[in-house]
C-alpha cells in the first residue's frame, strides 16, 4: 500500500480502535468490518497502477501497484471489497483488495487482456483478451481459469444483460457485438456496428449502449430484440457513457469524446437520441463514470494525467484530480 | 570482480527489489525438458525457439509454449514436484498464479493434445492443468488429459483426486474413472475406465 500523508494507516487504526474489540475481534468479527467509505479508483495505464480518490472530498488517498503492466480496466465487486483489474503487457488479471488497498493476486488470463467485466451474482469475471480473440472465464474466488470462450477478433468491450443470459462483447475486429447466451456459452448473434466498437455498458433500462471509437458515433442495443434501437453522431473517437441526471432532466447519456476534449450530453431516449449540450473538458477524456445519484461525473483525461468533476447540475468541473499517467478508466463504489 | 561488476550488481539488485511479481517470477526456471522422442520444441516468450532431441535438460520459464509435432513425445520436470509427458501433437504454456502468502500455483495451459500429469516429492503442490473449457487441479495424484480439436476434454484419473472444473461447476473425479469437460456444460458424472489403457502412449517416453 502507498498512501499520502498515511491516510489509510490511520484510517484503519482508528476503525480497530472504534470497534472496541481491539485488533484480534476486527480480524475475526466479519460483522466487525465497518463498511468502506465511497472511493474513486482509477487505472493509470502507463503507471501500471491505481489510484484511490475519496469520492467526497476528491482528495488522494492512495495508488495501488498492480504488479503487473498496462493497467487497462477496472471491475469492482458489488460490495466494494475487491477490484479486478486487467493489465494490457501482461495479460494478466491482478485482483486488489480495497480495504488494505494492495494487489493480492495476480492471474494470466491471456495475451492483451483489455477489459474485465464481473458477472452478475460477482462469481465469475469475464476478461476480453485482444490477443488471443477469447474470453477468459475467471473465478472471482479461487481466481481460477474455469475455460474460454472463443468470440471472434479482436475483443474490447463487454457487459452483462440485467438478467443475466446474456454476455455483449464488442469485436474491434469484425465491426460487431457478439450476443452470448452465457448458459450455454454458445454465440447466438452477431450485431453489425461501426469501426473499433469498444466501450460497452447497460443502463438502467436494461439497454446496451455502445462507442465506435474508430468513428463519429454511438449505439443503443434493445434487449429484447437484440437489434440496434438507434445511433447518433457524437464527435470524433468517442470513448465511455456514464449515466446522470441534469436537475429534473434526464436520465442522460455522458459520452467521452476524445477527438473534441468534450463531454456530449445525450437524451437517453433511444428513439429520440441527441445532443443536448456539450461540456468541455481537458485533453483525451476517456474513462467516465457516475455517481449513484448521477449528480457528479468522474472523467479521466488519458492525455491530461487528471480526473475531473463534473456538477451535472451546472455542467461545470468542480474539482481536477492529478492521478497517474495516462489514466484510462473510472469506476466508483457504491 | 570488477568494479563495473560489482555497480551493475548493486543497481541490479536495487531495481530488482521494485520489479512486478510477475517479472521476478519468470528470471527462474519453472522446471527442465528432461527427455524427447522426436523433438520437443520450446518457444520462449520473444519467440526464440529451443529444441530438445533425446535426453537433455533444458530449462523452462513462465511464458514459454511447449510443442511436440506428429511422431513426437516428450518428458518435462516442474519444480513442484510434477511430471509431466506430452503425447504427440500436444501443445501448452507454462503460466502460474500468484496469490499473497500463498505459494505459486504452477499452470499448464493446454491448448491440445494430451498430457500424462504425476506428481513426486513429498510436499503437496499447487499445480492445474487449463483447457479451452475446464481445469484440472491437483495436489497429489496422477492423470491423463486430452483435448480434443473443438477444445472437449477427456480426464482420466489414475490415483488421487483431481477437481476436475468449468465454468459450470467442478466436480472431484476419482481414480479408475474419465470425465468429459464440454463447453457450456458441467463436467459429466465419473464412470469407471480402464487407466491403463489410456496411460498405453506413455510407455516409451517417461
Amino acid at each position: 500500500m502507498r498512501s499520502r500523508n498515511g491516510q489509510p494507516f490511520v484510517r484503519i487504526l482508528l476503525a480497530a480502535i472504534a470497534f472496541g474489540g481491539g485488533l484480534v475481534g476486527c480480524v475475526t468479527d466479519p460483522e466487525a468490518i465497518a463498511p468502506l467509505p465511497q472511493r474513486i479508483y482509477v487505472a493509470n495505464e502507463s503507471d501500471n497502477s491505481v489510484t484511490v480518490i475519496d469520492a467526497n472530498t476528491y482528495k488522494v488517498v492512495g495508488t495501488i501497484d498492480a504488479k503487473n503492466s498496462s493497467t487497462h480496466d477496472l471491475s469492482l465487486t458489488r460490495d466494494g471489497s475487491k477490484l479486478f483489474a486487467t493489465n494490457l503487457a501482461s495479460g494478466r488479471v491482478s485482483v486488489i483488495d480495497t480495504r488494505s488497498m494492495e494487489t493480492i493476486a495476480s492471474i494470466d488470463t491471456g495475451n492483451r487482456a483489455h477489459v474485465v467485466t464481473l458477472t452478475n451474482d460477482n462469481k465469475q469475471a469475464w476478461v476480453a483478451n485482444i490477443g488471443e480473440n477469447n474470453i477468459s472465464i475467471l473465478d472471482a474466488t479461487t481466481y481460477r481459469i474455469l475455460g474460454t470462450i472463443p468470440v471472434g477478433e479482436g475483443p474490447t468491450g463487454l457487459a452483462f444483460s440485467h438478467d443475466g443470459r446474456f454476455a455483449y462483447v464488442s469485436n474491434q475486429g469484425e465491426k460487431a457485438i457478439k450476443v452470448i447466451d452465457t448458459a450455454s456459452h454458445q454465440i447466438i448473434k452477431s450485431i453489425p456496428v461501426g469501426a473499433n466498437p469498444h466501450f460497452l455498458i447497460v443502463d438502467r433500462q436494461g439497454r446496451v449502449w455502445g462507442t465506435n471509437t474508430g468513428e463519429t458515433t454511438i449505439y443503443v442495443i434493445d434487449p429484447e430484440t437484440n437489434d440496434i434501437a438507434g445511433t447518433l453522431e457524437v464527435g470524433a473517437k468517442p470513448q465511455q457513457i456514464a449515466f446522470g441526471f441534469k436537475g429534473t432532466k434526464g436520465p442522460l447519456a455522458y459520452v467521452t469524446v476524445g477527438g473534441t476534449d468534450k463531454v456530449a450530453v445525450v437524451n437517453a431516449d433511444p428513439k429520440n437520441l441527441k445532443v443536448l449540450e456539450e461540456i468541455a473538458v481537458g485533453s483525451g477524456p476517456n474513462g467516465i463514470w457516475a455517481n449513484l445519484e448521477g449528480t457528479r461525473l468522474f472523467v479521466g483525461h488519458d492525455k491530461g494525467h487528471d480526473v475531473r468533476v463534473i456538477d451535472t447540475g451546472t455542467s461545470a468541473v468542480i474539482s481536477t484530480v492529478p492521478v497517474g499517467r495516462k489514466p484510462i478508466r473510472v469506476v466508483v463504489s457504491r | 570482480m570488477t568494479g563495473r561488476m560489482l555497480v551493475g550488481l548493486l543497481l541490479g539488485s536495487v531495481l530488482g527489489a521494485g520489479l512486478p511479481v510477475v517479472t521476478l517470477a519468470a528470471s527462474a526456471p519453472a522446471g527442465f525438458a528432461e527427455n524427447a522422442i522426436g523433438t520437443l520444441v520450446v518457444v520462449r516468450i520473444d519467440g526464440v525457439q529451443e529444441r530438445l532431441q533425446g535426453v537433455g535438460q533444458i530449462p523452462l520459464f513462465e511464458g514459454d509454449v511447449l510443442r511436440t509435432d506428429a511422431g513426437s513425445q516428450a518428458v518435462v520436470k516442474f519444480k513442484e514436484g510434477v511430471k509431466v509427458a506430452l503425447n504427440e501433437e500436444t501443445s501448452f504454456k507454462v503460466l502460474s498464479r500468484w496469490v499473497k502468502d500463498q505459494p505459486l500455483t504452477r499452470i499448464l495451459r493446454m491448448s491440445r493434445g494430451e498430457v500424462w500429469v504425476t506428481t513426486y516429492g513429498e510436499e503437496p503442490v499447487r499445480f492445474e492443468v487449463e483447457t479451452p473449457v475446464a481445469t484440472a487441479a491437483i495436489e497429489g495424484t496422477e492423470f491423463d488429459l486430452k483435448v480434443q480439436e473443438d477444445g472437449q476434454s477427456v480426464l482420466t484419473v489414475v490415483s488421487g483426486i483431481v477437481k476436475f472444473g468449468t465454468a459450470f461447476g467442478t466436480c472431484p473425479i476419482k481414480p479408475g474413472t474419465i470425465s468429459y469437460g464440454v463447453r457450456g456444460k458441467k463436467c459429466t458424472k465419473p464412470a469407471p475406465t480402464d487407466v491403463m489403457k489410456a496411460l498405453e502412449w506413455t510407455k516409451a517416453v517417461k
